[in-house]
């Protein structure tokens, strides 16, 4: 214990613990405060290691930190430290401490003060920086998400004002386009124009010169038939011959003007369709009789299947036409042993159709030349021996007589096996 | 010995001092918790026939806290380098490196990666691991007592040193406030005495002792309650070629506490295995 007697019972009671040690860690002396604080018995420390009186956590700081330095500096301050009651309970404390030389050794003197009441206190003070800091770092994160948001939005709405502006321009290209259109939609109007009054002034020519054409052919024909009826003197068979072919020929050129004639009439539009409502069975009970005779001749066979109940809204006697076109070049097409057939039906549309359909296993058509069939001045002739007969209209006719009665011409066509030719048109 | 720019950027980095009159240099590795002037009592023994080098660990002392990397120091790794860095720096061979408390650890990491410097390792208090590893290790301690631990470290720098950052600033012209509050605590950061709490506490050494093939004394203190003489003998047996000593000693730093038993100690050591021909 302490030396003087007096100052010795002055430490017993100090108003704080008190204890001293040597530099290995004896315990030379306590006071009774901290025994009390601590609730131990003097000589379970009074020569016992002064850790005895600490935590385990406070024995590791000692050893590390207080101890050397208390040793290098000789003394601490406000250290702060946990003490182990014999409880077992923890008492935080605040540590002074001097060391000095008593004799040959060293001694450490301690005080040290509770701070039950000063921790709590520090502890919600520490709390609260230590939320105040965090609330700054989570006010700061959320500026910095705010500040980028705010960046992000400037660069949309940047784009936006790039994507309107190339709005902008592609509308004004658009009506730029538009204009373009609308000059050329004039021009095609304008061209168009120009090519109807060009094939009607046409038409108009050709029946001016099919007419003074015909006059000297006419003539023609007439001397010819005079000087065959020998009018003119006997006439010998060398020179029949001869006035026989000049007949042909005559007749021919006839014909090709005639036909050339209808061509520009209905090309002019100067045609009159008289359309009613006509029985197709009886377009084909009066138009095959004329070519039964050839039919016979020619030793080919013919059927009819046209159903009686078809009714068209056409032009008879242009039906009728067409009809005896389409039969004609199947008979001229189709060599003995071969077969005509008409056959009929009907379409729901819209719009509500009705045809007729010539067929033959005559000698069709080839391909490549299918489309050019209804050309005008085409003839399509595969046979060997041309006997060009006709004058290659009379397909372009039928066909701009049936697109003229708002119908139409088609064909199908298999080279070597036959063709089939179909008049549609709009029922009634 | 070449004087490099990165010599003197190691050299002001770890706060390096170099004194002593001989050729062969020792290197005193401080624990933690503290700096090299804990090697005062001890070192300027050797310095007669020894080059005496003192540092301080990146964070410790009056080392340069801007070159500290939290990474780096969260694992006793970090502080490996630091030797060997100095190493480096000062081109030294031969080395007899001297270390207390963790630094015995810190020690077997760098000689481990460069066994060719050092001619011997003096380990002071070592222990390979704190935490008891039950039922066959007695680390001597348990995680709560480590925690414990932390939350004193917490309650003596974090509760003031933050506050008195300002105040340090404010008085330049007042030098001896800032140096009393240096000296106060050997470790100036907090945080960074924090982390070096918890790498060293936390560390697992006990396989990288086993590899150490540098020859080594263990200088064990009688009553060490952190570093307890079981956990000396252990790592006696697992390290080849070491050499166990007791001193008679309560307490873990002998270095200042008996300072003439602790040069005694380690000089008998050096003088004994000096003239054997290295293995």
């Amino acid at each position: 214990m302490i030396a003087h007697e007096e100052t010795a019972g002055l430490i017993d009671r100090l108003p704080c613990g008190f204890v001293s040690f040597s530099d290995d860690g004896t315990v030379k002396a306590v006071n009774t405060t901290l025994i009390e604080m601590l609730g131990l018995e003097s000589e379970k420390v009074v020569g016992h290691h002064v850790e005895t009186i600490l935590t385990v956590g406070s024995r590791i700081f000692y050893q590390t930190h207080l101890f050397p330095l208390l040793r290098m500096h000789g003394h601490a301050e406000e250290i702060f430290i946990m003490l182990r009651a014999a409880d077992g309970h923890d008492e935080a404390a605040l540590l002074n401490a001097v060391r000095r030389q008593e004799g040959e050794d060293w001694l450490t003197y301690c005080i040290l003060i509770r701070v039950r009441e000063r921790r709590k206190f520090e502890e919600a003070l520490l709390r609260a920086k230590k939320e105040a800091e965090a609330a700054r770092e989570t006010l700061d994160a959320h500026r910095k998400e705010l500040e980028l948001a705010n960046a992000q939005l400037e660069e949309q709405a940047l784009e936006l004002e790039l994507s309107q502006h190339q709005l902008n321009e592609h509308a004004t290209e658009l009506e730029v386009l538009n204009q373009v259109l609308q000059e050329r939609s004039a021009e095609l109007e304008t061209q168009r124009t120009i090519a109807q009054d060009a094939n009607q002034a046409k038409s108009a020519f050709l029946a001016a010169m099919s007419h003074e054409l015909r006059t000297p052919l006419n003539a023609i024909g007439g001397y010819v038939q005079l000087i065959e009826l020998g009018i003119h003197g006997a006439v010998t068979p060398a020179q029949a011959e001869a006035l026989a072919r000049i007949a042909r020929s005559q007749r021919h050129l006839l014909r090709l003007i005639n036909e050339v004639l209808n061509l520009a009439k209905i090309e002019a539009g100067t045609v009159n369709y008289e359309v009613r409502p006509i029985v197709l069975r009886e377009i084909v009970n009066s138009v095959f009789p004329m070519i039964e005779p050839q039919v016979h001749e020619r030793g080919l066979t013919s059927e009819i299947d046209v159903s009686p109940e078809l009714v068209a809204l056409a032009d008879r006697d242009k039906t009728e036409q067409v009809l005896l076109n389409l039969l004609s070049n199947a008979v001229k097409f189709t060599n003995a042993g071969g077969c005509i057939r008409i056959v009929s039906g009907s379409t729901s549309g819209p719009p509500r159709q009705v045809w007729l359909q010539v067929e033959d296993t005559g000698v069709g058509i080839r391909p490549d030349k299918l489309a050019q069939v209804f050309d005008p001045f085409v003839q399509v002739d595969v046979r060997a021996d041309r006997r060009a007969e006709g004058t290659g209209l009379g397909l372009a006719i039928s066909r701009d007589l049936a697109l003229g009665m708002k119908g139409q011409l088609s064909v199908e066509s298999v080279l070597g096996q036959g063709s089939e030719f179909r008049l549609t048109l709009p029922a009634a | 010995m070449s004087v490099s720019r990165a010599h003197e950027r190691i050299v002001t980095r770890n706060n390096v001092r170099v004194s002593g009159s001989g050729t062969q240099p020792m290197l005193w590795a401080h624990g933690f918790g503290c700096d090299q002037n804990m090697w005062r009592y001890v070192a300027p023994a050797f310095e007669v026939d020894h080059k005496v080098i003192l540092f301080d660990y990146v964070g410790s002392g009056r080392s340069d806290l801007r070159s500290y990397d939290a990474e780096r120091y969260s694992t006793l790794e970090g502080y490996a380098e630091d030797i060997l860095d100095i190493c480096h720096a000062l081109d030294l061979r031969d080395v007899i490196f001297v270390g207390h408390s963790v630094s015995g650890m810190i020690g077997v990491l760098a000689a481990n990666r460069e066994p060719e410097l050092f001619d011997r390792l003096v380990l002071l208090g070592p222990s390979p691991r704190y935490v008891n590893d039950l039922p066959d290790y007695q680390g001597g301690f348990e995680r709560p007592d480590l925690e414990g631990l932390l939350q004193m470290m917490d309650s003596n720098y974090i509760g003031w040193a933050n506050f008195l950052a300002p105040v340090i600033v404010k008085n330049a012209d007042r030098p001896e406030l800032a140096e009393e509050l240096e000296a106060s605590f050997c470790s100036t950061d907090p945080i960074v005495a924090r982390r070096f709490a918890e790498a060293t506490f936390f560390a697992d050494n006990r396989a990288d002792a086993a590899k150490v093939t540098v020859p080594s004394l263990i200088l064990q203190c009688a009553d060490d309650s952190i570093a307890p003489q079981s956990v000396g003998e252990h790592l006696h047996e697992t390290m080849k070629g070491s050499t166990y000593r007791l001193l008679d000693v309560t307490g873990h730093c002998p270095q200042l506490s008996h300072p003439s038993a602790t040069i005694d100690a380690i000089r008998e050591y050096l003088s004994r295995s000096s003239s054997a021909p290295k293995e």
